[in-house]
């Protein structure tokens, strides 16, 4: 180094490197966070209340036997999930979603501590929006039947049969609802993901 | 800022435009489908020709309310496809944007809840019309109203692959959102 310049060496700069350090090094620092570790940890968090709405569907509805206590000549004493194969669809879906959101978990945990990672993130926002679909399917389905059960069509000539099982209707409205919330919370999943994805 | 930064342009943003161009094809494919259902089922009228006394001798879609909803969602789901293609255009043009690219996939997931609500609540009435349900006295209406059958069954085909279309479509968006240039 010539006398008169300052000893400096021509380093390029990148981001907050302490001054004094020596050669520019291979590995990536680790980065703060910032938002999207806050963003990471809210999808973990829905990602339960989730996995609590979609089981607690998949149980109401699996476990809807009622047996009514008297005979009538014009309709079956009792009434159960599987007299329904919508209901069949219904439970099986719920069943697959609420298992693929434990399995999820794992990978939002990925995502809480390597918050600038894009392929889990990526994966996961693809994988929710197939669930979604499947949540969403199984739960319009559901409450298609359900209104059916509830209302009747006089111009099919069905009749409703939440008349003679109430238990029943109730135990397979709750589940219904409750899918319609985990739909909800798949949603608010596929925009958290999204956002995160920003290049910020 | 180096000298050589404003020459580059913006270079890892070139797969983006092919992602964006493949969205506003599949945005049209998807236009084209949710319109075909919506109006496939809203034309639905069979009269039969004779006259029994326990069965309505007329069927259309808005005999039942799962298919007035059906309808309705086709309906809102083409409209939004075709309000959707500037913002597509738009990102065919600037590749690199990220916030309305967020704003799309935000819109895209809604309609694909609404859509997949539809098709698969009117799913659920169509299975029940061909097959009926002996359990609740529900019997299958199928065998009366043929034609009125067959047109709500072909109907759900188009909203199916909006579905499948709506999903690629996020896809697609939450890659062009990932790339790191």
């Amino acid at each position: 180094m010539k006398s008169g310049d300052s000893t400096t060496i021509n380093v390029q700069e990148s981001g907050p490197i302490s001054k004094g350090k020596g050669p520019v090094l291979a590995a990536p620092l680790p980065r703060p966070g910032g938002w999207k570790k806050g963003a990471a940890i809210f999808d973990f968090v829905l990602r339960l209340g989730a996995v609590v709405a979609a089981l607690a569907a998949a149980a109401t509805m699996g476990t809807s036997d009622q047996t009514l206590p008297f005979f009538t000549q014009f309709f079956q004493f009792q009434a159960s999930y599987d007299d329904l194969p919508t209901f069949q669809f219904f439970v099986v879906a719920m069943a697959i979603v609420a298992g693929y959101l434990v399995l999820s978990l794992p990978f939002s945990i990925v995502c809480i501590v390597r918050p600038h990672a894009v392929g889990p993130r990526l994966l996961l926002l693809v994988l929710d929006t197939v669930a979604l679909t499947l949540d969403t399917a199984a739960g319009a389905a559901a409450a298609a039947i359900v209104y059916l059960a509830h209302n009747g069509n006089p111009n099919t000539n069905w009749l409703a049969i939440c008349q003679q099982f109430g238990d029943f209707c109730q135990n397979v409205s709750g589940a219904v609802v409750a899918s319609f919330a985990s739909v909800v919370v798949l949603v608010t999943l596929v925009i958290v993901s999204a956002i995160a994805l920003r290049r910020v | 800022m180096e000298a050589g930064d404003i020459s580059k342009g913006k270079p890892g943003f070139g797969a983006n435009k092919g992602v964006s161009v493949l969205d506003f094809v599949l945005r049209i494919v998807a236009f084209v489908c949710t319109l075909g259902s919506a109006i496939a089922m809203g034309t639905t009228n069979e009269t039969l020709p004779f006259f029994t006394q326990f069965i309505r001798f007329r069927a259309r879609f808005n005999d039942l309310p799962t298919f007035t909803f059906f309808v309705v969602a086709n309906s809102v789901a083409s409209a939004y496809f075709i309000l959707s293609l500037p913002l597509s255009i738009f990102h065919i043009v600037k590749s690199g944007a990220q916030n309305s690219r967020i704003v799309m996939v935000i819109l895209d997931t809604v309609v694909l809840a609404l859509v997949t609500a539809g098709a698969s609540a009117s799913a659920a009435i169509v299975y029940l019309a061909h097959k009926g349900n002996t359990r609740t006295n529900w019997f299958s209406i199928c065998q009366q109203f043929n034609s009125f059958c067959e047109r709500i069954s072909g109907s759900l085909i188009g909203s199916f692959g909006a579905v499948v279309v709506l999903i690629i479509l996020i896809l697609l968006s939450a890659v062009a959102l990932s790339r790191r240039p």
